[in-house]
């Protein structure tokens, strides 16, 4: 089994749109026979030790084997292609493959690193080398890389003014065609798109064999040493990209209009005297000072305005960032339910391993950094300024009630400066404390709004390495949530067709010979209670309680109420054909006594009967009595029988009787007149057992 | 009663091959495992959803707590800004919860469903293992007789352990069948039940970014101070901060 390539691999190698319909590779399959036999326990470790063995080499081809693919297809594209698209002079043609030399050479000196060391992905080494292989190129996979990555928009947006001119795009997916029959592409970017995508992978190939590795293994620590460059690279890249933006952007002169209007905040004044912030002043202290300074009210008033809009910000933006620690503490990506290389799953799977390694949590880190730790700085800030205003208030009051003294003493004069000065100085300060005050929360409110947008984008690209490869991924937004819906009903109606099926099927009671005892039980329960509601016993039950019965498996049970007086659903009133009480209503199971007119199928073979109909139960009258048979069948005693009255006679189960009438005097079958032990009597004739001749079911009946 | 309770050993004739048992076990333990997964995704897909939407609901009470608080309308330029940040969370909030209506019932609701049915199934598996076990404990019953002398009262016995064995041989070969058919059929299905919803969840994520990229390059060029690099804000903020700083009313005594 180790030859044949495994179905995910065989879709990355032939990048197939269609679906494989190749049954999964049984991995537990390759081990022999003799694993299970004797000590499970330490075969089944050796055989999970092996599974993982196996499970890391099909990762660590897969990286090989994908990597060597890329490479083939990306050289297709730049070569064979670029060149025979030369004849349609397109313009500005070579500024589609600006970074792809770079990107292709490294691809090239990653491969040729594991061909110089002579190792194939079988040899114990070869995780060893993989991974030094990459780290010792990761500066330059980087420096290619981030280029490539920081110019694919160009890339994007060349082939969409080339797509602008049908006859134009028509010839070029000709040569397109032409040029790769074997592959499916239908654009240029279908190829050009494979770095963005590829960069991104490393991680998972990465993570996938660490995860099939055993921690304790030497090269593990390695392993995950590269894994952790692997992302660390995309994280770079991807700040890389957005410098590059940056730096472009920067030439546009209408971006200073914000940065103007910022820097007024620091400047001019906000005082402004309005009514409205004298009265909050008032209100907050509850004091109405007799020095009315409107200029300092409002100053004071958007202080506390500040305060109060700081304070809320912060405990808003931890909030914010709570939950989104919450959501990438979350994995779903982590249980793929096996599906078995399916596209769909995969690219979830990736994308999703992308949003939470790396794309999220530079997120949050530039949260932090941008907007939440200013946010605390400048809400420290804050004690200062209120303390002061305070206090100034406080000496405000002494100062008003001095001013009124004809003369002051030395102290009257201290109280009155200190007033001044405080005064004075938040006059002063105030303005450009709450100027620039403001214009950080703007600058971080906008900091908050670009972090979205880069994120937003970053999902973006991610995604557009996976647009083509989704089968559905062409249909209209409603027409896609249409077939989405469908489908899921679909779905869901087959699985209630299959749960229907498992509780009819399997779950039917067993067609079982009821003794004579049962007979008549169930003679008395049906003429008590009518025959629709009778139970039976699947397990044997003990009461524990005051009215719960004890019961053997199997007994039958007319069902009074399927409840007991307090509404409990679990436990069921019923007779047990005399004795009352109650039972647990998970022992019982329907019983359907089948009726005399039964279908001749009941004589089909076993085979028929398995996938047909199942009968619930027959009674001894449809078997072939003794009386029936031919009288040289000999005839036992199938069960003991009391005689109750002169006219019968007792019976011991297993002794042979002679039958001398099959019926009674009133012509009844239901007894027979026999003789035992030399004595005569009637029996019910149903204890009676005929055996046949042979010793093995031949009678037509079985 | 026809049931006796006897506690007789193994029967001798072996019932079931181990291949087939073999067979069994694994393909149940398939199914097993991914009712596990099934139920764990679901957990996982239900809690990441709820912190998605509480992430979101923050983000608007951040631009909402902001906006009513007269601060802004003190300037005109700050107060539009602020605007343009509140409608703009507005407007997110609800695409994510567009989004995590779609993902509801394509995705949680199908897993959930699909959970559903291993109660059943596992029952069934127990059915069977029940059946089993009265097969080999009339199959033993059997032998017992068959060995004995055959008298009379002997023959009548084993004439009844037979006729008890044979239904209980029927179900439990016909509930082994059944299981051993179905078993693989349903571990097969998942894969076309929940392709659709791996691509609905992809699908709802690439509409949902698409939507925040449109809305918030839009914002970004209205409220934001474009061509900063992250260190270059970190430095502006340090340097207002810093200025803060100097001033005397903001030393605390």
């Amino acid at each position: 089994t180790a030859n044949t390539i495994p179905t995910t691999i065989k879709y990355l190698m032939d990048f197939h749109p269609a679906k494989c319909s190749e049954e999964p590779l049984h991995l537990s399959g390759c081990s022999n026979e003799s694993v299970f036999e004797e000590e499970p326990a330490e075969d089944a470790a050796k055989e999970k030790a092996e599974r993982e063995a196996q499970k890391q080499l099909m990762a660590t081809e897969e990286l090989v084997y994908t990597e060597k693919n890329y490479l083939r297809l990306l050289q297709v594209c730049t070569s064979t292609i670029r060149s025979n698209l030369q004849a349609l002079q397109l313009p500005n043609l070579d500024s589609m493959f600006l970074y792809t030399e770079e990107v292709i050479d490294v691809s090239g000196r990653l491969l040729s690193l594991l061909d110089q060391k002579q190792v194939t992905p079988r040899d114990p080494l070869f995780v060893e080398t993989l991974c030094d292989a990459f780290l010792s190129l990761s500066t330059d996979i980087e420096s290619a890389y981030k280029e490539y990555l920081a110019n694919y928009s160009n890339v994007s947006a060349l082939e969409n003014v080339y797509k602008q001119k049908e006859s134009l795009w028509t010839e070029i997916i000709k040569v397109i065609k032409s040029s790769a029959p074997e592959v499916n592409a239908t654009s240029l970017t279908f190829f050009l798109v494979m770095p963005v995508q590829r960069i991104a992978r490393y991680p998972l190939h990465f993570q996938t064999i660490m995860k099939h590795t055993d921690p304790g293994h030497p090269v593990y620590p390695l392993l995950e040493n590269t894994a952790h460059t692997a992302i660390a690279l995309n994280c770079r890249i991807n700040e890389y990209k957005r410098f590059r933006e940056v730096a472009d952007k920067y030439k546009k002169t209408e971006t200073l209009t914000i940065r103007d209007k910022m820097n007024r905040l620091n400047s001019h004044s906000i005082a402004k005297k309005t009514a409205r912030l004298s009265q909050f002043i008032r209100h907050e202290t509850g004091i109405s000072p007799k020095i009315v300074d409107e200029e300092f009210d409002a100053l004071e008033g958007f202080f506390y305005l500040l305060e109060d809009g700081i304070a809320t910000l912060h405990d808003n933006v931890e909030i914010y960032l709570h939950h989104l620690q919450r959501f990438l503490s979350c994995r779903p990506e982590e249980f793929d339910l096996d599906m078995d290389g399916e596209k769909p799953a995969i690219c979830y799977k990736e994308i999703t391993t992308a949003l939470r390694q790396w794309i999220l949590p530079t997120y949050e880190k530039r949260m932090r950094l941008l907007v939440h730790k200013p946010l605390c700085g400048l809400r420290d800030l804050l004690v200062g300024p209120r303390n002061l205003i305070r206090k100034r208030l406080d000496k405000l009051l002494d100062y008003e009630r001095i001013e009124e003294k004809p003369s002051l003493t030395y102290d009257d004069q201290e109280v009155a400066n200190t007033y001044k000065t405080i005064n004075t100085l938040l006059l002063n300060e105030l303005p450009k404390f709450n100027g620039l005050a403001l214009s950080l929360l703007w600058g971080m409110l906008g900091a908050f709004s670009s972090l979205h947008k880069d994120l937003a984008e970053d999902m973006e690209q991610l995604f557009q390495g996976f647009a083509q490869q989704l089968p559905h991924s062409s249909l209209e937004p409603k027409a896609f949530w249409e077939w989405a819906e469908c489908s899921v009903l679909e779905g869901a109606e087959r699985l209630e067709r299959l749960c229907q099926d498992v509780e009819e099927q399997l779950n039917a009671p067993i067609v079982q010979p009821l003794s004579p005892g049962s007979q008549k039980r169930l003679k008395v329960l049906s003429d008590k209670h009518g025959s629709e509601k009778i139970y039976q016993l699947t397990g044997p039950v003990v009461g524990t309680r005051d009215l719960e019965l004890s019961l053997n498996k199997g007994e039958l049970v007319s069902v009074i109420s399927e409840m007991d007086t307090r509404g409990d659903r679990r436990r069921w009133l019923v007779d047990a054909g005399g004795p009352r009480g109650y039972v647990p209503s998970s022992k019982l199971v329907h019983y359907q006594p089948v009726t005399m007119d039964m279908p001749p199928q009941l004589t089909a073979t076993t085979t028929d009967r398995a996938e047909g109909f199942r009968r619930h139960s027959y009674t001894p009258d449809i078997r072939p009595r003794p009386s029936d048979m031919p009288r040289t069948q000999p005839v036992f005693a199938g069960y003991d029988f009391m005689a109750r009255s002169n006219h019968e006679v007792s019976l011991r189960a297993g002794e042979p009787v002679k039958v001398i009438e099959p019926h009674d005097k009133k012509g009844s079958r239901d007894w027979s007149l026999v003789e035992v032990r030399g004595q005569r009597g009637y029996v019910p004739s149903n204890y009676l057992v005929a055996m046949p001749t042979t010793t093995m079911a031949t009678s037509p009946y079985h | 009663m026809s049931w006796m309770p006897f506690k007789i050993g193994q029967p001798k004739k072996q019932i079931v091959s181990k291949t087939v048992e073999r067979d069994f076990e694994r393909e149940y333990e398939k199914l097993q495992k991914l009712e596990d997964q099934t139920k764990k995704l679901h957990k996982d897909m239900k809690k990441s959803t709820e912190a998605d939407i509480a992430m979101s609901k923050a983000a608007v009470k951040i631009s909402g707590d902001l906006l009513s608080n007269p601060l802004c309308e003190q300037d005109q330029a700050f107060l539009d800004s602020m605007t343009a940040l509140d409608t703009a969370m507005k407007r997110m909030d609800s695409f994510n919860q567009e989004k995590v209506n779609q993902i509801s019932k394509t995705v949680i609701d199908p897993l959930k469903k699909y959970s559903g049915v291993f109660p059943s199934l596992n029952m069934a598996v127990k059915r069977r293992e029940q059946a089993l076990q009265d097969y080999r404990r009339l199959q033993s019953k059997v032998e017992k007789y068959e060995e004995k002398e055959k008298t009379g009262p002997i023959m009548v016995k084993l004439h009844q352990a037979r006729e008890e064995l044979r239904p209980v041989r029927e179900d439990f070969e016909a509930k082994n069948k059944q299981l051993l058919d179905e078993m693989p059929k349903f571990y097969h299905s998942r894969i076309d039940y929940f392709q659709p919803s791996f691509e609905a969840l992809i699908r709802a994520q690439v509409v949902y970014f698409t939507e925040m990229h449109k809305i918030f390059s839009e914002l970004t060029d209205q409220i934001d101070q474009a061509g900063m690099t992250d260190e270059q804000r970190e430095r502006e903020n340090e340097a207002k901060l810093n200025e803060l700083r100097a001033l005397s009313i903001v030393a605390d005594d």
